[in-house]
């Protein structure tokens, strides 16, 4: 193939796929190892919650209700009454405090991405203001 | 001629494989967990201690509702966020193979007794959907708790409060015969842990 072939084939290429976004890719990845070390203990790896006791995150009309809570609630944990896809639930979730804003938007990317509605790459700038306008609860102990 | 006498010898061999295979146990017998005594010419196995705890109906519990019954018994805390809900989501494996099983149950200690009162457990008994009857989920004194799982199970349970949760604790499933004799410790955060535990009960249940 000559070397104009290959621009063509190239370009043909990308305009007749949707090329994987590198930042979203990344995002991915490392949301899913940080669900999988902080989260999915109690929602399961596949986001399915366990029974009455945990909530699933998969196909939850909480998370697209409640996005900025949510967020909030990673870091600094819920407590209280929740309903989730017609079911109550009210089990405290211990916030994981040390989670970073970047680490908050991949987590946040990765959960939407495969269990809710996709919103694309969830920018570190968006975290900052989601923090700054939620309660923190006090810490149980 | 050639054929036939190949026969005869696949026959035999077939035959002497068989035999052999009869001879081996394919299903020897759980071992014995712990210290044991020799008297006289009886050996006694390590058992577990006399104890008293209060489940999620508030009903007391002691050795007397394990007497002549196989159970599994666990140590966790229901605000634990750490191995305990990969813990109750094995245990659950274990509740769902036994179901119509009457001769056995189970046996879940909180170590933190003070938070994990009566109702709370009652709710988070109902919540994972289970029946009193079959999964008795206890709590009591805190020393007695600890000590019944270091002295008696082997598990490890103790305040710590360096520990993300506060606690530190084994994630073991212990494997009690009718007469209180520990007879197999599981890693309850493994699924293939579990499974083997699944295969032993009902080996148990046979002895």
């Amino acid at each position: 193939m000559s070397g104009h072939a290959w621009i063509l084939y190239f370009a043909l290429g990308c305009v007749g796929c949707s090329v994987p976004d590198p930042k979203l890719k990344q995002y991915l990845v490392e949301g899913e190892r940080l669900y999988l070390q902080h989260c999915s203990n109690c929602h399961q790896p596949d986001g399915g919650g366990l029974r009455r006791v945990y909530p699933p995150i998969a196909g939850s009309d909480y998370l697209d209700a409640n996005f900025k809570r949510v967020i909030c609630g990673m870091k600094y944990g819920m407590e209280g009454e929740i309903k989730v896809n017609g079911v109550m639930y009210n089990q405290a979730m211990p916030g994981v405090i040390s989670l970073t804003e970047l680490e908050l938007a991949e987590l946040a990317t990765y959960i939407c991405d495969k269990w809710a509605k996709p919103r694309g790459v969830i920018e570190v700038k968006d975290i900052r203001p989601f923090l700054d306008s939620c309660a923190r609860p006090r810490p149980r102990r | 001629m050639k054929a036939m006498r190949s026969g005869w010898v696949s026959a035999l061999c077939s035959l002497v494989v068989l035999t052999l295979g009869m001879c081996v146990d394919k299903d020897p017998s759980l071992p014995f967990l712990g210290p044991r005594e020799v008297s006289g010419g009886d050996t006694l196995y390590h058992t577990i201690a006399p104890f008293s705890f209060v489940d999620q109906d508030s009903l007391v519990v002691t050795n007397a509702d394990f007497d002549g019954r196989i159970y599994v018994a666990d140590f966790f805390f229901t605000s634990c966020r750490t191995i305990c809900p990969v813990m109750k989501t094995q245990m659950l494996r274990v509740y769902e193979a036994t179901k119509g099983m009457t001769d056995f149950l189970i046996l879940s200690h909180s170590i933190d007794p003070e938070w994990d009162t009566v109702a709370l457990l009652h709710e988070f008994a109902e919540r994972l959907g289970v029946e009193s009857k079959r999964w008795h989920f206890v709590t009591g004194e805190k020393d007695s708790i600890y000590k019944i799982a270091q002295t008696s199970y082997f598990a490890t349970a103790m305040e710590d409060k360096t520990e993300p949760d506060g606690f530190i604790h084994s994630g073991a499933f212990l494997l009690v015969d009718r007469g209180g004799r520990i007879r197999g410790k599981y890693d309850g955060t493994r699924k293939e842990d579990v499974d083997r535990l699944i295969d032993d009960i009902k080996r148990l249940r046979r002895e």
